[in-house]
């Protein structure tokens, strides 16, 4: 008893002497990784941060200051509030149209025993990993005046003029929900592929449709993955660049383009700093909303 | 019912891929102006894509930055991974967070940030990094690095540490226990990372745009460019390239590492 309680004090010393020299070799490791992030991320921020408190000046383009008028500019100038009123219903839209399409995929990738699973989640990636610039290019092909849609509606006899696709609503709705399906189908699917499937085999021998198993049980066990999916999603959409750049126009106006042309075209730093953290606060503020929402649906399920 | 959600997901997989098989297939047009159904097939736009001097500059940048970026950020984060998997030290979770954070912060923020920062610097000591391929590598280091932290930390976790205290208990030093036991263990979530962390860099747009002088541009930018003007069948060839060279990374990818297991 004695003896095991002095090697247990042996130990523990031997442990503390340990955990300090851990300590020290796991901060050696780790400091390269963070100093890249330091000097490429959290400094830049900063500088940006600093800068939104700065004024413009026609002429001098920056003068150092501490003001909070670019952060009043954007609540006094409606433009920007129309602005910001459109991405927040793209992502809106795109968020609740992308979950709705995707569960039905994600579903079925999760409960596939099919041997070409490996494949069909490389279909899903693989578009991902193309990027936005080559996707728009080839929604081109398809919406453009003499594009793919157009000729064969032509052709069919269905309309006489090519009707504008490329430039509108419909195909910054397309291209957006096309960029962020991939991201929605992974994440449920990773979700969906954790649930106890026999679950719904209990609930169908008590007499359960296979449609109300599905709904009171699988559906309520996958709700925490519409909820990660959805606020990544929304997140994604809120700042997205290329898209809307690509496939909206100039004449379609999100964040994203507007706080870049801010920078590149008026040289106002101060004005496109601070909108940009307006778009982060905004962004942070509209997930917090909707995971306090998605935590009482849950608790609603669950009761 | 059955019957209807197949339909459903079978359309939702060509919704998916639809885009990427149009630029494709127009790449092979025989016609200046897109043209539905196509006069014939050619393979010229691929030759005028590689003579185009743009566009090769641009693949080559882009080929270089998305090696280097992986290869620093494989480096960096397979260290980082192991400490952060096997050791348990004070402000962990916090770490943790920090190096995972390019991933919250939108990619278009972080390319203005560093366009101020780097002309900033610039001012300040006269070392332009868009000068040269430095700054774009620093940023897409940074970029990929998360990417990197987490499949090699999944890989890392899913492994038995039992077999790494054994080889120390039989009295093997601290690089041995790493060069013959953790590091080949390691190595399927290594390749993972380098390969994914090289298609992130190499089709990421946002991030690059501000941080490129003239003449060092990468290929999505340069396609980017053009296309804000016209569709042109080259374009269509370059996008090709780029959907090719990105398959096979992704399938190499796959051999390694499950895919599935990544997002």
């Amino acid at each position: 008893m004695v003896g095991s309680g002095i090697q247990g004090l042996i130990g523990i010393n031997f442990l503390m002497s340990n955990t300090r020299r851990n300590t020290l070799t796991a901060a050696t490791m780790v400091l390269p990784a963070t100093v890249v992030i330091v000097v490429a991320l959290v400094l830049p921020t900063l500088i940006l941060l600093r800068y939104s408190f700065n004024q413009f000046d026609p002429t001098e383009l920056m003068i150092s200051a501490f003001t909070w008028e670019n952060y009043a500019e954007f609540f006094s100038v409606p433009y920007y509030q129309s602005v910001m009123m459109t991405t927040l219903t793209v992502a809106l839209l795109t968020t609740i149209s992308g979950v709705i399409i995707a569960y039905p995929v994600a579903l079925f990738l999760a409960r596939t025993t099919s041997r070409f699973k490996s494949l069909f989640v490389i279909l899903v990636l693989f578009p991902l990993l193309v990027g936005n610039v080559v996707r728009a290019a080839g929604w081109m092909t398809l919406f453009g005046a003499k594009g793919f849609l157009n000729v064969t509606m032509m052709y069919l006899g269905l309309i006489d003029e090519p009707i504008e696709m490329m430039y509108t609503d419909f195909s910054v709705y397309v291209g957006m929900l096309n960029v962020m399906l991939p991201f929605i189908i992974l994440t449920l699917q990773g979700v969906l592929e954790s649930i106890d499937y026999s679950l719904t085999e209990a609930a169908e021998n008590l007499g359960a449709s296979p449609f109300t198993a599905f709904w009171r049980v699988i559906f309520p066990l996958s709700m925490p993955g519409i909820a990660t999916a959805s606020i990544l999603v929304f997140i994604l959409t809120m700042n997205s660049y290329s898209t809307p750049v690509l496939l909206g126009g100039p004449r379609f106006a999100m964040m994203g383009p507007t706080l870049y042309n801010e920078i590149t075209e008026n040289y106002n730093w101060p004005f496109g700093a601070a909108l940009a953290f307006i778009l982060t606060a905004v962004t942070i503020i509209a997930t917090a909303i909707s995971s306090l929402y998605f935590r009482r649906r849950l608790k609603s399920f669950t009761v | 019912m059955r019957w209807f959600l197949s339909a459903f997901v079978f359309c939702a997989f060509v919704f998916l891929v639809l885009p990427v098989v149009f630029i494709v297939w127009v790449s092979f047009f025989d016609s200046v102006f897109l043209t539905f159904p196509p006069p014939s097939y050619t393979f010229k736009w691929f030759v005028a894509a590689a003579e185009s001097p743009v566009f090769f500059n641009a693949f080559t940048v882009s080929l270089y930055v998305a090696a280097m970026s992986s290869m620093l950020s494989v480096c960096f984060g397979a260290v980082a991974s192991i400490a952060l998997v096997r050791y348990r030290f004070p402000g962990r979770e916090l770490l943790n967070g920090l190096l995972l954070s390019p991933l919250v912060i939108p990619n278009i923020v972080l390319g203005i940030a560093l366009y101020i920062f780097f002309i900033a610097i610039a001012d300040r000591f006269s070392f332009d990094a868009t000068a040269s391929n430095v700054g774009i590598v620093i940023a897409h280091t940074m970029m990929v690095l998360p990417w990197s932290i987490r499949l090699i930390g999944a890989n890392l976790l899913g492994q038995d540490v039992s077999i790494e205290e054994a080889a120390s208990n039989l009295g093997a030093g601290k690089w041995t226990v790493f060069r013959r036991v953790t590091f080949p263990l390691m190595r399927g979530g290594v390749v993972a990372a380098g390969l994914f962390s090289f298609i992130i860099s190499f089709e990421n747009l946002e991030l690059s745009l501000l941080i490129v002088s003239p003449g060092r541009t990468t290929l999505p930018i340069a396609l980017m460019q053009y296309l804000e003007f016209d569709m042109d069948p080259t374009i269509a060839a370059v996008s090709t390239i780029q959907v090719v060279i990105i398959a096979a990374v992704l399938v190499v990818t796959d051999r390694f590492f499950k895919l599935s297991r990544i997002v």
